[in-house]
């Protein structure tokens, strides 16, 4: 009965050895390893740069897509190295996190999804919405996709009679910031009804973890509307709706439209807290619900090293065509890229 | 045994002592551990409770019927509300299912089985109770939800839809989805309590209700289900203890519903455990983090009511169970 | 019973109150044998979904990779096959003796009212929620300022392995209470009659005669401990994109990957999820097989059953 309970063990055994073997091959023993957690919104752009990080210094990056939320909460009590998050800290947040600054190191826009089969456009346009069109959706004032409101912005278009599924984040989502941000600024009903914030209480429609999931409901059910970060519209085959900017155009959220919005910052305030939803009409072709993404660095920190030069990596050489163009990431535009480093600098040793 | 070198009185001395310490120290070490369980025990609640202080103290005992769950900034209030009827609404509404299902796998296994094949499917009813929940969930989200949605939510609404429990538009997340994936994970643990209960009824009973002419089904009914119906019930209710704490699989395809429950069953909704699990994490303020303990405090008291009440009815019904899982 | 004329055939046939007590034990026994038979069968439709989606998915790139980048196809669950190894070895290797040992109290030292007192709180502890397990570990170990013995502070597998063992505990002890009473009381009482000390006759005599049980908890609770997921959202829920066989970090885990898996919309990561299911499936459908083989073994051998 030994003999044999040690030999069944040893199959397990070897099978895993074979396993690690070939999995540790990766990892050498001068590998510094950084844990980060955060945004679902940047985790893309994340994962694209964290080989190439290995390949540069030998770093492992170790990035959890949990959710802005808990980015910043993880942050907080520093139980990783960085954080992540497409919200801006709030004073609040600033203080429990006990020293820490945000740094913009991504921007993109955040499409909204729609699954509608059997809609015909006219050739190359998409779905038209207004803003305040997505509001009285989000707010569960229009049910149907034949609602006279959408079919008035879109004449030429067949749109099949759908009920409307809204789907939303259910955890604390910093691109349900940036959603709830640009719905707060273009619908008084939604500002004074629901508000913005990392979470809110939605009116109606179902709930699913992370952008993943709210891009796996938009997927599956048919006559969906959600809120993504471009990057998972794509990867999943998702049509996005064209949204009318303050200039009355409507605008998809390609690289450069988002780039238009993310222009409008002509001073970075410090703090770096920057809001380019909805931009004034003077940039006619701005996507109206762009936003830039942080990484949320201790100014205190063991591994102080180590996090500025995998900041500034993504500041400069992550922001190169090969890594955002398939994503729809936009690199940086000059003046934030100085705020940027101006304040990685903080960034120091802990002693 | 030992040579004889020593005096034989030395020797039961010394072993004496040998003994003495072993017993002591076997004793204290395991009461050490004994201990340590109960601290452990005692330290969650502790920690609970303390996590969820700065909620109770802020709202009280209102916080469980109080239906806004608003995280926004400046405008933070919470209750528990929504949660709680979610919690109760999908855990009865599963055992309702469950319930009458599992007894009658109990009977077919224990007495309308033919005896070949009740070994294997008592086998398999008991291994599907090993499933874990996340495997569960996975198959609600991929498989079940749509099936719900373009089959059985429109076949209800058609015959039921006057009433406004299947009303609405079918959906692949929702309250009732998420009843029927708690079904499928309370059913087995019922199934093979209630066989175990069956099969412990004495023959002689059985053949005594036979003998004075009942059918089979009054035999199950009047002698077999009458005898041990305190452990059935009790079994059902270990069932729905496990479905008011089971958080994954019903975050998985209940829709995360922050207002209030609709009439409908096939609308989305939320749980207690369901909504820490989603948000606890993330949670944006220290307020809301005491809230969502706060949640789970109000967890773990009716989860501990359900097994209190569980084990009760078990000492009152005097019946012998296995180790309830 | 039709009544009775001198000469008249007596019909067999059951009449008025008899017939409706047969139809209603044929109506009642045709609806339980139904009922019985749709519900195994939608457990069945279960499993063999995870079996023949599982199976599809399944390839030698699963075991041998991490996981691709965004958008790429191609990887693997590889850091959560060695994640789930660490953190239900760890777990085991911290509840198997505290289980074991708190049995032993209950069933060998303790008056029988204690003995009873330990076996309602050990069976409360089993009907914890595990969400709530998370939540008690991830403020003491991971929130905790002060590092414990160097794994609070951040996720870790130890910490993920703590909250697992609060889990399996139970288990292991309940069933050891249950075997350690089996073990006759003539074995201990001969023992004490050859004037072996208590110790020595626990340790030597009781728990050897009660190992197969303990092996049969054991492994149940392993079983159940694999799957769980709650317990480790915030406890061992932070992965990189290679396996780590550092227990002082987080790592992926089988259960948290299906999780973050079965929300997707990537076909590719579904399939993944379903995979790792199988594998899970798999390995807890064994564990349970072999503790069932065991544990009527060690019935047979204790002369019970």
């Amino acid at each position: 009965m030994k003999r044999k309970g040690i030999a069944l063990l040893a199959v397990p055994l070897a099978a895993l050895a074979v396993v690690a073997g070939a999995g540790a091959s990766r990892q050498s023993a001068k590998d510094v390893v950084i844990t980060g957690a955060g945004s679902t919104f940047v985790a893309p752009l994340v994962s694209v740069w964290t080989p190439a990080l290995g390949s540069a210094f030998g770093y492992t990056i170790q990035y959890s897509a949990v959710g802005s939320g808990a980015g910043i909460a993880a942050i907080s009590a520093r139980t990783v190295d960085f954080g992540a998050s497409d919200a801006p800290l709030t004073p609040d947040q600033f203080s429990a996190c006990n020293g820490c600054v945000q740094i913009p190191w991504a921007l993109a826009g955040t499409a909204v999804d729609v699954n509608l089969p059997g809609l015909v456009l006219p050739r190359n346009t998409n779905l038209r919405l207004t803003g305040e069109v997505i509001a009285k959706i989000y707010l569960g004032e229009i049910t149907r996709w034949t609602d006279p409101a959408i079919e008035a912005l879109n004449p030429k278009a067949t749109i099949p009679d759908l009920p409307i599924t809204v789907a939303h984040r259910s955890d604390n989502s910093g691109t349900t910031y940036n959603f709830t941000d640009y719905l707060s600024s273009v619908s008084p009903a939604w500002r004074s009804q629901v508000g913005r914030g990392i979470g809110v209480s939605w009116p109606v429609g179902v709930g699913a973890n992370g952008n993943s999931g709210v891009a796996g409901i938009v997927k599956n059910t048919p006559g969906a509307i959600g809120y993504t970060d471009t990057a998972y519209a794509l990867a999943n085959g998702l049509r996005f709706a064209a949204i009318e900017n303050r200039a009355g155009r409507f605008i998809v959220p390609s690289i450069r439209n988002v780039l238009a919005a993310g222009d409008a910052v002509k001073t970075v305030p410090a703090g770096n807290e920057m809001h380019i939803v909805n931009p004034p009409r003077s940039n006619p072709t701005a996507y109206p619900i762009s936003t830039y993404t942080y990484v949320i660095l201790p100014t205190k920190s063991p591994k102080a090293a180590e996090l500025r030069k995998m900041v500034f990596w993504a500041l400069t050489q992550g922001q190169q065509a090969k890594y955002t163009a398939k994503l729809w990431f936009v690199p940086i535009p000059k003046v934030v890229l100085v705020a940027a480093e101006k304040t990685l600098k903080q960034v120091e040793l802990a002693t | 045994m030992e040579a004889a070198a020593a005096s034989p009185s030395a020797l039961r001395r010394t072993r004496r002592l040998a003994d003495r310490l072993g017993d002591d120290g076997l004793r204290l070490l395991t009461g050490a551990a004994a201990v340590l369980a109960l601290v452990l025990i005692g330290g969650i609640v502790a920690e609970v409770v303390g996590g969820a202080w700065p909620a109770v103290r802020r709202f009280g005992l209102p916080f469980v019927w109080h239906g806004t769950w608003n995280p926004v900034f400046g405008r933070e209030a919470y209750g528990a509300r929504n949660f709680v009827v979610g919690t109760l609404v999908t855990s009865f509404g599963a055992i309702l299912l469950s319930a009458p299902l599992a007894v009658a796998i109990g009977l077919f296994l224990s007495e309308l089985a033919p005896p070949a094949i009740r070994a294997p499917i008592a086998a398999m009813v008991e291994m599907l109770a090993a499933v874990p929940s996340v495997v569960v969930g996975l198959w609600g989200i991929l498989v079940l939800g749509p099936f719900m949605r373009s089959a059985v939510e429109p076949a209800l609404q058609g015959v039921l839809g006057w009433i406004p429990l299947f009303g609405g538009t079918p959906s692949q997340s929702g309250v009732l989805v998420a009843i029927v994936v708690l079904a499928m994970m309370t059913i087995p643990i019922t199934a093979s309590v209630c066989r175990e209960l069956f099969l412990g009824v004495p023959r002689e009973l059985r053949e005594a209700a036979v003998g004075l002419g009942a059918t089979r089904w009054e035999m199950v009914r009047d002698v077999v289900l009458h005898s041990v119906r305190g452990g059935v019930v009790a079994g059902v209710i270990l069932g729905l203890g496990r479905a008011f704490g089971e958080a994954i699989a019903v975050t998985q395809v209940i829709g995360n519903n922050l207002r209030s429950a609709h009439l409908s069953l096939f609308a989305t909704g939320n749980t207690l455990a369901s909504q820490v699990a989603a948000s606890y994490q993330g949670a944006g303020s220290s307020l809301e983090v005491s809230s969502l303990v706060y949640l789970a405090l109000i967890l773990l008291a009716i989860t501990f009511a359900a097994n209190l009440a569980a084990q009760r009815i078990v000492h009152r019904f005097d019946v012998r169970q296995r180790g309830g899982r | 019973m039709s009544a009775s004329q001198p000469g008249a055939a007596v019909s067999l046939r059951a009449a008025g109150r008899s017939r409706r007590r047969l139809r209603a034990n044929v109506a009642a026994e045709a609806s339980a044998v139904a009922a019985a038979l749709i519900a195994v069968g939608f457990l069945a439709v279960l499993v063999g979904s995870v079996l023949v989606r599982g199976v599809h998915a399944i390839n030698l790139n699963l075991f041998l990779k991490g996981p691709a980048v965004f958008g790429q196809s191609g990887g693997g669950i590889a850091p959560a096959l060695v994640g789930t190894l660490m953190l239900v070895s760890l777990a085991t290797a911290v509840a198997l003796p505290v289980g074991v040992l708190v049995a032993l109290y209950a069933s060998e030292f303790a008056p029988p009212r204690v003995a009873g007192q330990i076996r309602l709180w050990l069976d409360v502890l089993n009907g914890f929620p595990s969400i709530v397990v998370g939540v008690f570990v991830f403020a003491l170990a991971v929130k905790t300022k002060v590092p414990l013995l160097g794994i609070g502070h951040h996720q870790s597998v130890f910490a993920g392995a703590f909250a697992l063992s609060i889990i399996m505990l139970p288990l292991v002890s309940r069933t050891t209470m249950e075997v350690l009473a089996l073990v006759p009381a003539g074995l201990r009482e001969a023992s004490y009659a050859l004037g072996v000390s208590r110790w020595r006759t626990v340790l030597g005599v009781v728990l050897p005669s009660a190992r197969g049980g303990i092996v049969t908890g054991t492994t149940l609770a392993v079983a159940r401990a694999a799957g769980e997921t709650a317990p480790l959202l915030f406890t061992c829920a932070i992965s990189g994109l290679v396996v780590s066989w550092n227990p002082a970090l987080s790592t992926a885990s089988i259960p948290v990957t299906i999780f973050q898996y079965s929300e997707s919309p990537d076909r590719q990561l579904n399939a993944q999820a379903w995979a790792a299911a199988f594998v899970l499936i798999a390995f807890v459908l064994a564990t349970s097989l072999v503790s069932r083989i065991l544990l009527e073994r060690s019935r047979r051998k204790l002369g019970v059953g």
